[in-house]
């Protein structure tokens, strides 16, 4: 058996050196990157397999990703709202594009997505090649399209060096545009907080504050914030205040299930420091306010999520425990990751 | 001596083209007429005169001012059982918008469709699975027609596009109804059995012919009626509500309007009509 594979793999190696030199050269130049992917963290998203980040492809990406000609007036790039010293989010309430027009929901963080099984809000996304499409076609976001895009850029050297570079050829396709900035966002990976360093027995402690915290948090918010995401990658309707866009119905809009009808994403609470305000649409300005209004009851609903249920609709902390959890969530901060 | 040529040429175009259309193929126009029951809707605003109002199984008075949707994936059925596909991977040639305001979207003429007689007419209402991705760069034609401003036929959120656009006005204080449909299924193209965590809104149609098709020297016409007035009154019969006036928006998630695709396309399983008949078939 291990012959047979032996030959195939060895007719496959002449098959390729057949097609052309250059591809097998090409390859060598444009090595894969290993990216950190810390070994407690849920394993990769199947389609990062399909799309391995490479040397050029994601340098490549990195300038897409700063592209404003993504927009139709040329003012807006992924980076407008996915910000690289806000952990790759705005600071505003919700996304504003193009000619200030905004949009329906709070703009996500982008971090350690490599790992996440559901991208946005709602969970529409599963493989992350499939999303740059959706900003560049918004209205409210650079209401542009993909060729429009490609028609502005086809004509700059760089990209066409790039493009080469990391795919072979200089052709521009939508296919190559989306998988090098994917393969850019795959490569931020945020696991270099003081938690990870205290985990990792770097030599730095929790203060005090920071472990009471630590213990709260395992007791009153780790059942949705779980695993080394800080979240469990669920849907939840949490009582939150309601978006009243009516676009809006949370992950009902993708699955059509009420059971989802104002259901999101449980966040992940890495680099939460930064990523002010919270919420689907903004509603809360600090952290703070979050846990108040947890701890003050949130809105009933039919579907409302049975751990808040079973707790009459709250989560009951002290104004001292809400410090020591604040504490806590800081030490996810990753100074690093945001260029700090 | 130049003119000559050209006439000369053009006289020998004409005969290819001639001889060809008549041994081979022949054009065959799809006719939407969509009407309340028998009478064809005239669309209008809140106050307007002229919209056609229809009263619905529950006695509610509504109109449309909007009026959209999208055929693709045409299929014509020989007598003898034979499918003749109608580019029914190609948006670009298959597939278009039906749009109640402009009246030349109401006519669709399939072309080259070979000689022969015709017994069923099958297409899709929406856009199947595998093609719905609103992908410009291989169907730049129909990207273009479905998202122009006065057509809207896109759902940027879920990269798909709208299949239908009805908007319009009910009751006596012209209360507001917008109810959009549109997939938002996930999943690796062209495997169904990857499709995962959404709503398939597209509807496969089959309609019997009343009567033969006939496809050779002429150029016949299929008139398809689409009666509207099973929006609320179809299978399910609707009162129309804060909950069921928008679809599928706010306090409804998709659960109404799979309700609404169901009453114009079908449950795509006993019923494979929906709204849909054919009115008649013109030779």
């Amino acid at each position: 058996m291990r012959m047979v594979i032996g030959i195939l793999f060895t007719l496959l190696l002449m098959l390729s050196c057949n097609r052309g030199d250059s591809l097998v050269s090409e390859n060598v130049s444009n090595p894969e990157i290993s990216f950190f992917a810390p070994t407690d963290f849920p394993k990769l998203n199947t389609a990062v397999q399909g799309n391995k980040p490479t040397k050029y492809g994601v340098e490549l990406g990195e300038k897409l990703f700063h592209e404003k000609r993504f927009s139709g007036n040329n003012t807006i790039s992924c980076a407008s709202c996915h910000n690289p010293s806000l952990a790759f989010s705005d600071g505003k309430m919700q996304a504003t594009g193009i000619y200030d027009r905004v949009g329906l929901r709070n703009t996500p963080p982008l971090q350690n997505l490599a790992f996440m099984k559901f991208y946005n809000w709602d969970g529409n996304i599963l493989e992350l090649e499939k999303q740059p499409l959706v900003p560049i076609i918004t209205h409210e976001e650079m209401n542009s399209s993909i060729l429009e895009v490609i028609s502005k850029i086809s004509n700059d050297d760089d990209y066409k060096d790039l493009f080469k570079k990391a795919f072979g050829d200089g052709e521009i396709t939508p296919v190559r545009i989306y998988k090098s900035l994917v393969q850019y966002e795959y490569t931020l990976v945020s696991a270099n907080s003081k938690y990870d360093k205290v985990k990792r027995n770097e030599g730095e402690k929790f203060t005090e504050t920071e472990e009471r915290g630590y213990t709260l948090f395992k007791l009153k918010c780790a059942s949705c914030h779980a695993t080394e995401l800080f979240t469990d990658q669920s849907f939840r309707n949490i009582g939150f205040p309601l978006n009243k866009n009516m676009e809006e119905a949370g992950r009902a809009r993708v699955t059509g299930v009420s059971s989802d009808y104002m259901a999101f994403r449980v966040p992940s609470l890495r680099n939460a420091e930064y990523t002010a305000p919270y919420g689907s649409f903004g509603q809360f300005p600090t952290l703070k306010s979050v846990l108040d209004y947890f701890d003050k009851g949130v809105l009933d609903a039919a579907n409302l999520d049975p751990l808040l249920k079973e707790n009459g609709n709250r989560i009951a902390m002290s104004e001292a425990e809400k410090k020591d959890i604040v504490a806590f969530i800081k030490t996810l901060s990753d100074p690093s990751f945001v260029g700090k | 001596m130049k003119t000559n040529t050209i006439k000369l040429m053009m006289i020998s175009l004409v005969m290819i083209s001639c001889s060809k259309s008549e041994d081979v193929a022949n054009s065959v126009n799809l006719h939407f007429n969509n009407t309340f029951k028998n009478t064809t809707i005239v669309l209008g605003g809140a106050e307007s005169p002229a919209a056609t109002t229809n009263t619905s199984a529950n006695g509610q008075v509504h109109q449309f001012s909007e009026l959209k949707y999208v055929i693709s994936n045409i299929r014509l059925i020989k007598a003898d059982g034979t499918e003749v596909p109608y580019h029914v991977n190609d948006l670009d040639k298959g597939a278009t918008v039906i749009n109640q305001a402009k009246l030349s979207s109401l006519d669709y003429t399939l072309a080259d469709i070979p000689v022969g007689e015709y017994k069923q007419l099958k297409f899709g209402f929406g856009v199947k699975q595998e093609l719905n991705t609103l992908d410009q760069f291989r169907f730049p034609i129909f990207y273009e027609t479905a998202g122009a401003n006065d057509t809207e036929m896109m759902w940027q959120w879920a990269t798909g596009y709208r299949f239908a656009k009805l908007e319009g006005f009910y009751e006596s204080n012209h209360q507001k109804f917008t109810i959009h449909t549109g997939s938002t299924l996930n999943g690796k193209s062209g495997q169904p059995d990857t499709y995962v965590q959404g709503v398939d809104a597209y509807r496969d149609i089959t309609l019997d012919l009343n009567s033969r098709l006939v496809v050779g020297g002429n150029h016949p016409e299929i008139t398809i009626k689409a009666d509207f007035d099973k929006l609320f009154s179809g299978n399910n019969k609707i009162i129309i509500d804060g909950k069921y006036a928008t679809a599928p928006q706010q306090h409804a998630g998709m659960e109404v309007m799979v309700t609404y695709v169901n009453n114009l396309g079908g449950d795509g399983k006993e019923d494979r009509v929906g709204m849909f008949a054919i009115e008649k078939v013109k030779n």
